[in-house]
């Protein structure tokens, strides 16, 4: 069963998050453990379990517009672990993440903060990018691929700023 | 008597199921007693409260709660509090060189403290030995066992803490049912008492953690958006501020655990009186040092700092702004310091509430969770979705962490992630799980190590592992591993990082059995010795005024029966021996006491003149 199957949805780009929520507590409501009866036998425990789990991940994926991209693309067959990214966008990230290198070295939170912005909007962008292809399956496939391949890179060095800034104020 | 057999019997229902807050400076159960929660008195008068303290006798004997803090300035090491502090920690761990009056073993693994009366014992036993007041306190209580637990835990506790507190609640016999997070139990006691509907900011600072959550409550669900924190802050810091600057202005340069201990007593007193005083006076050797409110929030800025920024991450983890919130919560006692409030008020724009005792709100609400978790007829619609607070992720090339599970998913939850063989023929991998926003393994805690092993030998890249990780309600990991080309289930050992194996705890389990026998056999010999005491005594003193009574046969007899008991008593160690031996020798003397009766009821009649029968 697909996460978006769980929820009783399509399987689409757009997702109404609040609705997504509220089908999430109803099915909680239902499948959660702690609503079996004290006396619920081991095994329709464990299963329990195992469907809030499902359950709960499938939240984490739907819920997260870049997630739900890369796992719509996933239904699609596309995997896009070894994708090879055009040689310019690498130079780019590289040139990008040498700079957040010198800064944090600098401890120069203000600019680390700037870089952030900067990639954020990149980020945002090429996502919009690829949710638009994704809308337009199955002709989208490779436009939605190459946009979220680079939204991958992105989101990487925003992770990597947010440990910056974890490390500033631990 | 009655009450061991009650506890023996297996035809009673369960028991009473109860919350536990086990706090860094005090303790609480509460239980859940005609549909309505409360907290469960000690018997002797203490209050709801069990002072988090635990003191252990040369005679091996443990003192828990009031009474043991009544020791801490004649033994500081030998009694132990805050310990919560060093759950799922080792000594390389900062929080062990933070002032205290501890005394802990040298050694790698977990934390262990020298104390009296034997072998040195870590914060699982200790914590242990609290919950088994607690447990016990129920029981007088219900007049019956009690065997099942929800035990509240700092939201921000990791895994191994979290285990650690676990591990505690076996040692104690209890089932745990569930690690409750502190500020969503908090919640639950707030909203099912005012109905509440909306979001709600729990800001919860106690004697040793801090936490803020943020929660959605919906038609009875409680449902945490969000959690931050800070596991090693809260009110003990703030006493050792006070110490600190004590120390500093005195020049003290190496004070001893007993100045530290004492000290650090004097700072907490110092630091209740400011809540409701611009100025007080701390008295310590012998001298007096004022301090003034002022002083006070001044030195505590630093640490209201740092929860300041756990609260604006957790609601940007949450996506929700200050201003959409519809409530704030106090918890925890170090809530009361009035600077704290003000800081509150000021991080989320508007005045917090506390109308519920911010001591008794968290085991109010593990009360009500044993409650929905054990009570079949409960039919009302509520249930708690917590996360789990740290990401989990694994060391890769380098020593960078990658994410498995993200901070702040819901719980229970899983993640699979495939390892490749990098080497023709490896037939074994080690993978390493961490705990920790920070992007290098070194910043972050690590949880466990293993190896998986039975990898088919084939080329390099061609062997794949898919390992699972699963976070349970408790917020607790297990790990599990499949090979993909033979689809065979990977035998996987989890070695704990900063945790005690099971090995450990069985064998704590079984000492503790052992010494609550031995304990137990211990106090019926000593009464049957005081009993043998008693009743020699009382045989010499009948033979010195009634021996004329027995004939020389008779009187050889009695006195061979005392020299008997004599030596038993002295020697034995099995009360029901000596008990025989009692019984035998009371036999003896029933015809000797029957004539000393005699002879006094007839002495007191020849003493009385005929006028008195009159």
């Amino acid at each position: 069963m697909t996460h978006f199957e769980l929820f009783g949805l399509q399987p689409h780009v757009d997702v109404d998050v609040s609705a997504l929520e509220a089908k999430h507590r109803a099915l909680s409501m239902q499948l959660h453990p702690d609503r079996l009866p004290p006396s619920a036998d081991g095994a329709t425990r464990r299963r329990a379990v195992e469907q809030t789990t499902n359950l709960n991940e499938a939240l984490k994926v739907l819920k997260d517009p870049t997630r739900r991209a890369l796992y719509l693309l996933g239904l699609h067959g596309v995997d896009l672990e070894h994708r090879q990214m055009p040689l310019p966008f690498l130079e780019e990230i590289m040139e990008r993440r040498e700079r957040l290198d010198a800064a944090r070295a600098r401890k120069a939170l203000a600019e680390v903060t700037a870089m952030a912005r900067e990639v954020e909007a990149l980020r945002d962008r090429a996502l919009a990018a690829a949710q638009a292809a994704l809308r337009t399956l199955p002709q989208g496939l490779e436009m939605a691929s190459a946009e979220l391949a680079a939204v991958k890179y992105y989101q990487r060095f925003l992770e990597e700023v947010e440990a910056i800034e974890e490390e500033s104020h631990p | 008597m009655k009450g061991l057999l009650q506890i023996h019997d297996p035809l009673k229902p369960r028991g009473h199921a109860v919350g536990i807050d086990l706090g860094t400076t005090n303790s609480l159960v509460a239980a859940v007693v005609q549909g309505k929660p409360r907290c469960l008195p000690a018997d002797e008068g203490e209050g709801v409260l069990l002072p988090s303290v635990v003191h252990y006798g040369q005679d091996g004997g443990v003192v828990v709660g009031a009474r043991a803090v009544a020791l801490i300035p004649e033994a500081p090491t030998d009694t132990l509090k805050s310990v919560k502090r060093f759950m799922g920690k080792s000594l390389s761990d900062a929080e062990t060189r933070k002032l205290g009056s501890y005394k802990f073993t040298p050694g790698t693994g977990v934390v262990r403290f020298e104390v009296a009366g034997g072998h040195p014992v870590t914060p699982v036993e200790v914590s242990g030995e609290i919950l088994r007041a607690l447990k016990r306190r129920a029981e007088s209580h219900f007049a019956g066992k009690v065997e099942q637990a929800v035990i509240t835990v700092p939201a921000y506790f990791d895994d191994a803490q979290r285990q650690a507190t676990k591990d505690a609640g076996r040692l104690a016999g209890l089932e745990v049912l569930r690690l409750l997070n502190e500020p969503t139990a908090a919640a639950l006691a707030y909203g099912l008492d005012k109905g509440s509907q909306g979001l709600f900011a729990v800001y919860d600072l106690g004697g040793g953690t801090f936490d803020v959550s943020i929660l959605k409550l919906t038609d009875g669900i409680f449902e945490v958006k969000s959690t931050g924190g800070d596991s090693a802050l809260g009110g003990d810091d703030f006493d050792r501020t006070i110490a600190q600057h004590v120390l500093d202005e005195r020049q003290i340069v190496n004070p001893s655990p007993d100045q530290i201990a004492r000290l650090l007593q004097a700072a907490r007193a110092a630091k209740e009186r400011l809540t409701d005083h611009g100025e007080v006076k701390l008295d310590f050797g012998g001298r007096s040092t004022t301090i003034t409110r002022a002083q006070f929030d001044l030195w505590v800025t630093p640490l209201l700092q740092r929860t300041g920024v756990a609260c604006r991450r957790a609601l940007k983890d949450a996506g929700v702004k200050a201003a959409e919130l519809d409530g704030v919560v106090l918890v925890g006692g170090s809530t009361r310091v009035p600077s704290v409030r003000a800081f509150v008020a000021e991080v989320f724009g508007r005045q917090p509430l506390a109308d519920i005792d911010p001591d008794q709100v968290v085991a109010l609400g593990a009360a009500v969770q044993a409650d929905l978790l054990t009570n079949a007829d409960r039919q009302d619609e509520v249930l708690l979705l917590d996360v789990i607070p740290l990401s989990l992720g694994l060391e890769t090339m380098g020593g960078v962490v990658e994410k498995v599970i993200s901070r702040n998913s819901a719980i229970p939850i899983a993640a699979a992630q495939v390892f490749t063989t990098f080497q023709d023929g490896q037939t074994a991998m080690d993978i390493h799980v961490v705990q920790g926003e920070r992007e290098l393994v070194e910043d972050c805690r690590s949880l466990a190590r293993f190896r998986l092993t039975d990898i088919p030998a084939l080329p390099a890249g061609m062997g794949r592992v898919e390992v699972r990780f699963a976070i349970d309600a408790d917020g607790i990991l297990s790990v599990s591993a499949k090979e993909q080309s033979t689809g065979v289930a990977q035998q996987i050992t989890v070695k704990p990082t900063h945790g005690l194996t099971d090995d450990e705890i069985e064998q704590m389990l079984l000492d503790s059995i052992d010494h609550a026998e031995d304990d137990m056999q211990k106090r019926l010999l000593r009464e049957q010795q005081l009993e043998a005491q008693r009743m020699l005594l009382d045989a010499h003193k009948q033979l010195q005024q009634n021996g004329d009574l027995l004939s020389a046969a008779e009187r050889a007899d009695f006195e061979a029966g005392i020299k008997g008991l004599t030596e038993l008593a002295a020697q034995t160690t099995d009360h029901l021996a000596l008990k025989a031996a009692l019984g035998e020798l009371d036999e003896r003397s029933k015809p000797f006491v029957e004539r000393i009766m005699n002879r006094a009821i007839s002495s007191a009649v020849a003493g009385h003149s005929v006028e008195d029968y009159r």
